[in-house]
């Protein structure tokens, strides 16, 4: 157990060892200053002012640092995070395998499913650290520019939901995890894509391509029947913990969805790597 | 220490290997031969097994590396041809995350390897600033990590100037005359292999096509170049003799089993005077080129 730590270390040392890494963080960083900016501008902040107020809200009170850090995650996962994350997760097996290095490893009395498994959990908690670093800064960022207040935001299949001010934070550092795990999806899929024969380019795009396919097919009136099948239907399912009455049933009905999706693709992909020949 | 049983490889439609089947003793050097593309790196895959046999099958120390890998791979090392390392990281670096997947190793161990290939001033530089030598010499230190009694080397002078070669070519029999280590070689470098190795297979599109030591290669043909008078009474003394093939510019070659001093005799004896009789060393291109099929490609020899 002790190697197998020593292993994932490893693997962690070499992705944050990389400077793309970084350079992808602080493209987050940027984004979310953009979002912000767009956010206060004039338009934006009218039709939230509209939105709240009509409901007996104060503006002042719900346009708070909580609500622009939420639109701004939402925004940036939504936008830049499935980007990034196929990017990454497509890049795992597949550019190793393409550098030589996984040749390098293998020489070893390592097992091939040792290795897929590591560098599947290397891709969950690059995920999770993505969106902690996404959450915290979007949050810091919110605060800095409104202040404390309360939460106003549209969560999936309510109108709006409003989150009292001394309620807001706990429930939004609850939600940083499940945000998370819901993007691990992404990881999952990019990870699978990763273990087939191809370059980690085309991994990358095809996990952009059934996650952008999925979300324009799951919009579709004619496909509502099919609606819980579709991967884009829970991931959102983090943002009913804001609910004032949370769906608890439903959320684990999604995120056993989710989970059940990971876990297939990292057997999936473990099962096709292993067939693989590596030349 | 290995054994290879028929194996084959197929990619696609595309025969890789022609079922192989070798033995390689311990503390061997042996020498793996053939073009680009002979099934040498192919082998190579599947001692390791990384490239999965078609049939046959591959074992190290009696163990079939396709069934039970993980104990098959234990004390095994191997270098490529282009050795991959994580360039941003550093050598030092790189080493702990290889090593890791065999065992924990000692810092000791590891500084011991780094001397052995004498990269101790530069371990702690990135990687990506390395030289195609030093990059080579990683690639052997973290072959030796930790302790391999069998090491696999696929083409390890590729690319290297000829210090690098000469370095690579100490640091190989270092490895088998000092530590004992049994080495599985493959190159197209001939003399490099003529320099090295115990043994050698010679691959061609994927068969093997010669199995042996250099002296049962080199002797395979054995040739002269005669020099006699009266020279067309020479001639029909030779051509009256089956064993023996007269060839341009008065080269001899000889059957095996055949003795040049017969000739020399019979020639006396028919009162032709021997002039010379020079031996030819085939040159190690052409005793390949040979047995690729090659010969007419053949320089001529000198």
């Amino acid at each position: 157990m002790s190697l197998f730590l020593t292993q994932f270390r490893y693997e962690l040392v070499k992705m944050f060892s990389r400077k793309r890494t970084y350079v992808g963080f602080a493209a987050f960083l940027i984004m979310e200053l953009i979002i912000l900016f767009l956010l206060n501008l004039p338009r934006p902040r009218a039709r939230f002012q509209h939105i709240i107020e009509q409901n007996g809200y104060g503006f002042d009170e719900y346009f708070s640092g909580y609500t622009l850090a939420m639109q701004i995650l939402i925004y940036t996962t939504n936008l830049l995070g499935s980007l990034y994350l196929a990017l990454v997760a497509g890049d795992l097996m597949a550019k190793e395998v393409e550098e030589g290095t996984m040749r390098m490893l293998l020489c070893r009395p390592v097992s091939r499913i040792r290795v897929t498994v590591l560098k599947y959990l290397a891709a969950v908690t690059y995920t999770f650290a993505l969106i902690a670093f996404i959450s915290i800064t979007a949050l810091l960022a919110g605060l800095a520019y409104r202040g404390f207040g309360g939460l106003f935001m549209g969560p999936p299949d309510a109108a709006f939901a409003l989150v009292p001010p001394e309620r807001v934070l706990r429930l939004y550092l609850l939600a940083i995890p499940l945000l998370a795990l819901s993007r691990a999806t992404i990881s999952s899929i990019g990870f699978l894509f990763s273990c087939c024969n191809m370059k980690p380019a085309t991994a990358s795009i095809v996990t952009l391509s059934v996650i952008f396919l999925d979300f324009i097919l799951h919009g579709i009136p004619y496909f509502e029947s099919l609606k819980p099948y579709f991967i884009n239907a829970h991931l959102g399912a983090w943002m009913q913990i804001f609910q004032p009455y949370v769906p608890w049933g439903q959320m684990l009905e999604d995120y056993s969805y989710l989970v059940g999706l990971d876990i297939t693709c990292l057997i999936v992909g473990s099962a096709i790597f292993l067939q693989r020949d590596l030349k | 220490m290995i054994r290879l049983e028929r194996l084959a490889k197929t990619f696609g439609s595309r025969p890789a290997l022609h079922e192989l089947s070798l033995e390689i003793p311990q503390g061997q050097i042996f020498g793996l031969l053939g073009h680009n593309g002979a099934g040498k790196s192919t082998t190579f895959g599947m001692i390791l097994g990384q490239v999965i046999p078609t049939s046959g099958a591959a074992y190290v120390r009696g163990v079939s590396v396709q069934q039970h890998r993980l104990r098959a791979l234990q004390g095994v090392g191997a270098i490529f041809e282009t050795p991959a390392f994580y360039d941003y990281l550093s050598g030092w670096t790189n080493l702990k995350i290889f090593t890791s997947y065999t065992r924990r190793v000692a810092e000791a161990e590891l500084r011991e390897a780094v001397h052995f290939v004498g990269l101790d001033a530069r371990i702690n530089d990135p990687v990506r600033v390395y030289s195609h030598g030093m990059r080579q010499r990683l690639a052997l230190a973290q072959a030796l990590l930790p302790r391999p009694d069998l090491v696999l080397l696929d083409e390890p002078a590729e690319g290297l100037d000829p210090e690098g070669i000469h370095e690579m070519r100490h640091l190989i029999l270092g490895l088998n005359r000092e530590h004992g280590m049994t080495v599985l070689l493959s190159s197209h470098l001939l003399s490099e292999v003529e320099q090295i190795c115990d043994r050698i297979a010679v691959l061609n599109q994927g068969r093997m096509i010669f199995e042996g030591n250099w002296t049962d290669l080199t002797g395979t043909a054995v040739r002269y170049r005669i020099d006699a008078e009266p020279w067309d009474r020479a001639e029909t003394v030779i051509a009256a003799r089956p064993e023996l093939n007269l060839g341009a510019e008065k080269t001899l070659t000889l059957a095996p089993g055949a003795d040049i001093a017969d000739l020399v005799a019979a020639l006396v004896h028919s009162g032709i005077k021997v002039r010379a009789v020079e031996p030819l060393k085939q040159s190690l291109e052409e005793i390949y080129l040979e047995l690729v099929g090659k010969k007419e490609s053949a320089p001529a020899v000198h």
